[in-house]
């Protein structure tokens, strides 16, 4: 039986090279797959009611996951993949829809939009330093 | 091999629900097979044997039989347990169930209701829910056969135990009429149209009493299907000759619009799913903040143009079976006029679009405060008041209709359309859900027929009713302008 793990607000969540990401959201957006090598891959907006960041959609996660998902992410990686920071379940995480459209959600801040800088008092950790946006440059907010 | 009783994607969360029944399953699978331990069970043994017992049911038809004589043989609480389950079943994973589980359901549910199972009105309704409006799908007209089929086939005990269900299943049935005889081409149609309409016509010749009990929208529904020959008598006989339904006191047509509909009945045509969004939608979202919830659930429930038909159940829904809270009303949540003029600005059939403003307005034409709710008829309003002027042509375009069916609803008895309609007027102002009328009958984007035939309105109201006024304080405002009785001198 898998201990209950504690669930993080998104506005919590800081880049690390670990995998100790637990937090649910909803998917707001989803972007066009690519391919990286042989996997492909997209990008998505997920956010709860704290705040928003990039997602990354790996493999058959692209096609299974939707607009409008709630979404439940164990063990997953906040770092920077190729220059963008974004979030996702990695290959020690899980990411699993558990429902649909019934979660509040806020998008500002973005924490992929931020600039982040390490800790003076300890350079294996990150700071907030600046915010490049409010909110996502690339899924904007619909008016 | 254990089946399944869910199609599960990849990447999908196991259900609760579905772990629960299938452990007990396991755990039990040995008992459940002849000779049938005797022992007498506790609390918790006898929860667990009920769920191996349903999951056995439902995923293992070959011993269906099997395990329903168990079941008969252990029962200590009336099925109770048993059916609860089976409706939380219903309401939370009947769209995945796997084919042969839905089976399963229904033949299962025709054993409890032959058992007199506790709480199986509450499943015949749950099954009930989960027909689609509008879906003419293979699977969705299935469900609508096998509804139909049982509640045609247990007629006599139904009426006996769960008469108010029996005009549920009216309500359903008349409203997806209107929906499968605008069909062509549909195959099996056809032969579920013929059952559909019997028990239509059987419960409204034979149980008219009965029938009463849906209220007022007994009539929008009936209204809906006059092209149809068989109902054409029944739509002759409750306008000229009521006395042909034998139902003592029942005199007149406006009996029934007197009758307001309980909310319980708009739940019938939204599922439970669309429920649980529209609630949501109502209560945490910020108003600018739903933009995209409003894509997601038309994407969901509105992207098959035949299945727009139930933007009219869902605005009956929220005027009639959604009363927000007056914490949620001062609040910055989406109110519910912002969500009915979101519908409405979908591109919709004219006899869709033209059944949504009835829906909107129905309560207004009988509205009666002794009997009414003025949270039925707030959305209409403050959809009008709150379009100008960005949207004018809506309210423009609803003021029309409402006029429309001022005069036209009922020729006959065009005094108690105009009757409602007043009162309707009157209370909104009088509880203050608009100041005053002021906002419509002083704006100069609308047409001046309207203003002045709005302005009428409420002056006649408050002509007919002036006892109650002779000695009250009329705030200001309420009475236009430019009315020109008596009373208005007596305005602060």
């Amino acid at each position: 039986m898998e201990p209950e793990t504690t669930l993080q607000p998104l506005k919590n969540i800081v880049p690390a090279a670990q995998n100790n990401i637990n937090a649910k959201f909803i998917l707001l957006d989803k972007g066009r797959v690519t391919l990286e090598g042989q996997y492909k891959t997209c990008l998505a907006l997920v956010a709860d009611e704290t705040a928003a960041v990039h997602f990354q959609l790996w493999g058959d996660e692209c096609d299974v996951f939707e607009p409008g998902d709630i979404i439940l992410l164990t063990n997953g990686i906040f770092s920077y993949s190729r220059n963008n920071l974004v979030l996702r379940a990695g290959k020690r995480g899980k990411a699993e829809k558990v429902g649909e459209f019934t979660l509040a959600f806020v998008e500002t801040p973005n924490l992929s939009e931020i600039r982040w800088a390490p800790d003076p008092n300890d350079s294996k950790k990150y700071v907030q330093q600046a915010v490049v946006s409010p909110h996502s440059r690339i899924f904007v907010p619909p008016r | 091999m254990v089946e399944k009783l869910i199609k599960r994607s990849i990447h999908e969360a196991e259900n609760p629900i579905e772990i629960t029944l299938r452990e007990a399953f396991c755990v039990l699978e040995p008992k459940l097979r002849p000779p049938f331990p005797l022992t007498i069970p506790t609390q918790e043994e006898y929860l667990n044997l009920n769920r191996a017992i349903l999951y056995g049911i439902l995923c293992e038809p070959h011993l269906a039989k099997v395990h329903i004589k168990h079941l008969h043989g252990v029962i200590t609480d009336g099925y109770e347990y048993f059916t609860s389950i089976l409706v939380k079943i219903v309401i939370e994973l009947y769209g995945k169930l796997v084919d042969s589980v839905k089976r399963q359901l229904i033949w299962v549910t025709h054993e409890m209701v032959d058992v007199s199972a506790v709480g199986y009105d509450g499943l015949l309704v749950a099954l009930l829910r989960q027909i689609v409006g509008g879906d003419f799908g293979e699977e969705n007209l299935w469900l609508c056969f096998e509804m139909v089929n049982l509640f045609s086939s247990k007629w006599v005990c139904l009426l006996e135990e769960a008469p108010l269900v029996l005009s549920g299943a009216l309500y359903v049935f008349l409203r997806l009429l209107a929906d499968h005889c605008r069909v062509m081409n549909i195959p099996k149609i056809e032969s579920l149209r013929k059952m559909e309409i019997g028990f239509c016509v059987r419960m409204l010749r034979e149980k008219f009493s009965l029938c009463l009990r849906i209220g007022r929208d007994l009539v929008r529904l009936l209204q809906d299907l006059v092209h149809v020959p068989e109902f054409r008598s029944i739509w002759k006989d409750l306008l000229y000759n009521p006395s042909a339904f034998k139902v003592d006191g029942f005199v007149d047509v406006s009996k029934i619009y007197g009758t307001r509909t309980s909310r319980w009945y708009f739940l019938l045509r939204v599922t439970p799913e669309m429920e649980s969004q529209l609630r949501f939608l109502l209560t945490r979202v910020q108003f600018g903040s739903q933009k995209r919830y409003q894509v997601w659930f038309a994407r969901k429930f509105l992207a098959v143009p035949e299945r727009k038909a139930v933007v009219i159940d869902i605005v009956r829904f929220i005027c009639c079976a959604h009363h927000p809270s007056n914490e949620i009303i001062h609040s910055d949540i989406v109110p519910r006029w912002a969500v009915i003029g979101w519908l409405l600005k979908y591109d919709l059939k004219h006899y869709v679009e033209a059944n949504l403003k009835l829906a909107l307005f129905y309560d207004w034409l009988f509205f009666d405060e002794k009997v009414d709710n003025v949270m039925n008829i707030e959305p209409a309003i403050l959809l009008m008041v709150h379009s100008i002027p960005r949207y004018i042509d809506i309210t423009h375009s609803l003021l029309e209709f409402l006029f429309i069916l001022l005069d036209n609803y009922d020729l006959e008895r065009k005094e108690i359309v105009s009757q409602g309609i007043s009162t309707a007027l009157h209370t909104l102002v009088s509880k203050g859900v608009v100041q005053s009328l002021d906002v419509l009958t002083s704006c100069n984007m609308l047409s001046p027929i309207f203003k002045e035939r709005l302005g009428k309105l409420l002056s006649d109201w408050q002509f007919q009713h002036r006892k109650e006024f002779q000695t009250t304080n009329i705030p200001r405002g309420v009475i236009p302008s430019f009315s020109s009785s008596p009373e208005s001198q007596t305005s602060a």
